[in-house]
């Protein structure tokens, strides 16, 4: 059976068709999720992609598969980092890396200061977040960030553009008030 | 299963687990979920719960049995539902211990929920469903109120002999016949020293003596279905 | 030592079916043989606490299964699969196997994983939700042989669990006869002398109702070497002269 032929067994709730469309294209998905997540992450994603693929596939129109699931994988890899994501970025420690034998109060105050600073850019979740995330905190090549979220090259560009703008902007303004109150 | 390897360092065939594992199983439904917490125990829950499943033939017999006795009492004013709803609460009881409806019984017999409690359970279940739809049938059929309770209890009585007597020949078949036949000879019996064909059901004197046959029938069942040990 | 057995002896009116059986067993994969009528049944029930024994002493995984608490935990950690299983035909492969995991007291939140796991492991996953009248003698052997490592056992009896599987299928069995045996302690019995030579460590001949070999499939091959002895093969022909001695 193709793989149209078994997505469309898939929306009709057959689940040896999952397991058929599983052995043939998870080996795939798993190469192409490992280049941009860790290992356990890559299994938990993959996980969430399959069920996904078992819900929605009855919005599947036929053409390329292979294409569609992928898509849904890198939706699924997105919403797994959004959902972890604040929980594993401390801002303080971030700020001890830079300077590991400095002053801890001054650590600390750095890591205020960037807290708020990352305030500036937006909502948790916003574009601008997103991309902050990605490419300065998790440190990723700017073409493996527009993949994770689904945008050109050239957005991610533009948005990296406004993050700078407006952290400038915010610790310009927390080093003014800084130096105006001693 | 899959075909060609995925990353060396990520395990496919786990991923796949836990896929098939949302996939393939339902989650329990209320009641169930109900029972396992009232019970203390999932597994419990879900043999009784598949136990109408495994008695569906009972089930069908009782509905046709207590509808035409139904049928019956409203054209001629003798309660049949209280007469013969005991007889097929003997025989729902009967089936319920073991190879009666169990085909897998021996496999039953090695698990930790023990097939004794889920024995006394599918027997109080089966004889609380027969209660109720008895209770039902018999005050939509029109009989008296003393009549309609009354049989609760030689019905108590009738189940223990059918259950004791399944226990003891380890068959279920047994257990049903002595069940019938048991109470079919007090019908008679009642009517042959008291004149109405309900004396069996409806003399409150009688309340004792079924009660007490009840507990020596409910004693010998939990005889029977203890394992011993050791020695014998 | 999962398994430990001292002059066990289970009566059935005058005839003895187990006669004064001592063994013991610790990890690894242990071969039952023997003709019809010798008590391997018998013996296996008992170590699965169906049947309680007549007189002897009896430990598994260091329990007493006369004590009522200590039975129910060698219970959750036990698989079995008796010689005639017996199905619900309106069940599915994974109801059934969801259900005997549900009485072997298994945490609820972990039953799906492992019922899928077990599901995958005896090569029915493309059958997992067929209803078990549709399924040939082989795969619901291996429905059965399913319900029994669901639990990941630490002590599992198998009653002829090959019955209707074919070769491919036997060599899947006995990798995953291995793979248990490494950990907990797995006891076959069975007809079929070349299953026990490929996959047991350590094997046990009885005859009427007594143990008359116990040692590893190569001993008991070098029994039947220049005896002359029936049998196509060498443990077969090593079978054949035990229990010829053992009836002379």
């Amino acid at each position: 059976m193709d793989d149209d032929k078994l997505i469309c067994a898939i929306a009709a709730g057959d689940d040896t068709a999952l397991r058929e469309l599983f052995g043939r294209h998870a080996p795939w998905l798993a190469i192409r999720l490992r280049s941009l997540l860790p290992a356990s992450d890559t299994e938990d994603v993959l996980q969430e992609t399959f069920l996904a693929v078992w819900q929605g596939a009855g919005g599947y129109r036929p053409g390329s598969a292979g294409g569609w699931l992928w898509g849904i994988a890198r939706r699924q890899a997105a919403l797994f980092l959004r959902r972890r994501g604040p929980a594993t970025l401390e801002l303080p420690g971030l700020a001890a890396i830079s300077d590991p034998d400095g002053d801890p109060a001054e650590a600390a105050l750095a890591g205020v200061v960037m807290a708020r600073a990352a305030a500036a850019l937006g909502p948790d979740g916003s574009p601008e977040r997103e991309v902050w995330r990605l490419v300065y905190l998790e440190d990723r090549p700017v073409a493996e960030a527009a993949e994770l979220l689904g945008v050109p090259v050239g957005t991610v560009k533009s948005r990296a553009h406004r993050v700078r703008r407006r952290l400038r902007a915010a610790l310009h303004m927390d080093s003014a008030t800084e130096g105006g109150a001693s | 299963m899959t075909d060609g390897y995925g990353p060396a360092d990520v395990d496919l065939d786990r991923v796949w687990t836990g896929v098939a594992a949302q996939v393939w199983l339902r989650r329990p439904g209320r009641i169930e979920r109900l029972a396992a917490r009232l019970l203390r125990s999932p597994g419990l829950a879900r043999a009784l719960v598949i136990t109408p499943s495994l008695l569906i033939g009972w089930v069908i017999a009782t509905a046709v049995v207590l509808l035409a006795g139904m049928a019956a009492t409203l054209g001629t004013h003798t309660p049949y539902v209280a007469l013969f709803d005991p007889a097929v609460a003997a025989a729902g009881i009967a089936y319920a211990y073991g190879p009666g409806i169990d085909r897998a019984w021996e496999l039953s017999q090695s698990m930790a929920v023990s097939d004794r409690m889920v024995l006394l359970a599918r027997a109080l279940a089966v004889f609380g469903l027969n209660a109720v739809f008895g209770l039902l049938a018999s005050a939509a059929s029109g009989a008296a109120v003393a009549v309609t309770f009354g049989w609760l209890v030689p019905m108590t009585a009738v189940c223990a002999l059918a259950l004791a007597a399944a226990t003891l020949a380890r068959s279920a078949n047994v257990g049903v016949a002595a069940g019938i036949s048991g109470w079919v000879i007090t019908v008679l019996a009642g009517k042959a020293i008291a004149g109405p064909v309900t004396a069996a059901v409806a003399s409150p004197s009688l309340v004792l003596p079924y009660l007490l046959f009840t507990a020596c029938c409910g004693a010998l069942v939990l005889y029977t279905t203890r394992i011993p040990r050791g020695t014998e | 030592m999962n398994v430990e057995l001292e002059e066990l002896v289970r009566r059935f009116g005058r005839t003895q079916a187990v006669a004064g059986v001592s063994l013991r067993a610790g990890p690894g994969v242990f071969g039952l043989l023997g003709p019809n009528g010798a008590g391997k049944t018998s013996l296996l029930r008992m170590m699965a606490t169906v049947l309680p024994p007549t007189s002897g002493r009896l430990e598994l995984l260091s329990r007493d299964p006369g004590n009522l608490g200590e039975r129910r935990e060698i219970r959750r950690r036990l698989g079995y699969l008796p010689q005639n299983l017996g199905y619900y035909p309106g069940f599915t492969v994974v109801d059934f196997i969801e259900y005997f995991a549900l009485l072997k007291d298994m945490p609820p939140r972990q039953v799906p994983r492992a019922v899928a796991a077990a599901v995958e492991r005896v090569g029915l996953g493309d059958k997992a939700r067929s209803k078990l009248k549709t399924l040939s003698g082989g795969m619901l052997r291996r429905v059965g042989i399913a319900q029994a490592i669901v639990n990941d056992p630490e002590l599992l009896l198998l009653d002829e669990p090959t019955a209707g599987l074919d070769p491919e299928q036997r060599v899947a069995f006995r990798t995953l006869l291995r793979e248990i045996g490494e950990r907990g302690t797995v006891v076959v019995s069975t007809h079929l002398v070349e299953d026990v030579g490929a996959a047991c460590t350590e094997v046990a001949l009885m005859d009427g109702g007594r143990i008359v070999f116990h040692g590893t499939p190569d001993q008991l091959t070098a029994r039947g070497e220049g005896t002359g002895a029936a049998g196509d093969a060498p443990l077969e022909r090593g079978y054949s002269a035990v229990l010829a001695a053992a009836r002379s």
